[in-house]
């Protein structure tokens, strides 16, 4: 079925967040985006943070008890969500652009929110395994 | 690009066909997938794998896991400033502007993939 969009009158505000990403595709692709300019960013500040490795044992382990701290640890494991999102999402773009996947792409996006969500959960049981299983 | 023009202007009226960048955006991608999934599962795998020094130094140690970190940080930082660049590639910006940010972008990527290289390369596991 040829794609249409609906014509209805829209508020200013409702055409820049609703108009034209009502679509699970749009929003995915949106998200895509978003996600990616997370990513990019930390990897900035990841490689910036690490040159610490530079400075020895000592230095290193200073800078890891503030990485250790919940509030970091709660924001890896929200990382982990950015990454995972834009991981299986870029399998599916790989799979339509490169592959028939045009043909089952919101299969495939089912797919990406099923495994995505899978791996975040198996992760915060791997991240906060100390404070969930302590003695 | 006899006969083109300024560099300004052959960048408001690109020749070139964007898609070995397209392809190539697939491809790191694809690689990305399970450096990134893999990278970020090991880092977390138990509370000390991914944030001790002493694990750090015994991963690198390996000559394979420095090659391995120097390509996923090159191809990391490629695929994700090429990203950055085709969404600014969307709006409709001035040559100069564009040409300004495409200088910030390629500055950037360079400068920060010589920082983490330099970090992998002169790692010292002696030092105290």
């Amino acid at each position: 079925m040829p794609y249409t969009p609906e014509r209805r009158p829209f508020s200013a505000w409702n055409k820049l967040f609703l108009g034209y990403r009502r679509y699970s595709g749009s929003w995915a692709y949106l998200l895509q985006r978003l996600t990616g300019i997370g990513l990019v960013t930390y990897l900035f500040v990841h490689i910036w943070a690490l040159t610490s490795l530079m400075d020895g044992r000592a230095a290193f382990a200073k800078e890891m008890v503030t990485f250790t701290s919940p509030p970091f640890k709660i924001a890896e494991w929200l990382l982990g969500a950015l990454v995972m999102f834009h991981a299986f999402n870029g399998i599916r773009i790989a799979v339509v652009d490169l592959a028939n996947g045009a043909k089952y792409h919101k299969k495939l996006l089912g797919a990406v929110w099923v495994t995505g969500i899978a791996v975040v959960v198996m992760m915060f049981f791997l991240i906060f395994s100390n404070e969930i299983f302590a003695k | 690009m006899k006969g083109e023009g300024s560099l300004l202007r052959s960048y408001a009226r690109p020749r070139r066909s964007g898609a070995p960048a397209w392809w190539l955006q697939r491809v790191t991608g694809l690689a990305l997938v399970f450096l990134v999934v893999g990278h970020y599962i090991l880092m977390h795998y138990n509370p000390i794998s991914g944030h001790d020094y002493g694990q750090t130094a015994s991963r690198l140690a390996s000559p394979w896991f420095k090659g391995i970190y120097l390509g996923f940080i090159t191809i990391g930082m490629y695929h994700g400033l090429q990203g950055i660049w085709n969404i600014v590639r969307d709006y409709k910006l001035k040559p100069a502007v564009g040409l300004t940010i495409f200088g910030v972008i390629v500055i950037a990527g360079v400068v920060f993939v010589g920082i983490g290289w330099n970090t992998i390369l002169s790692f010292d596991p002696l030092k105290p």
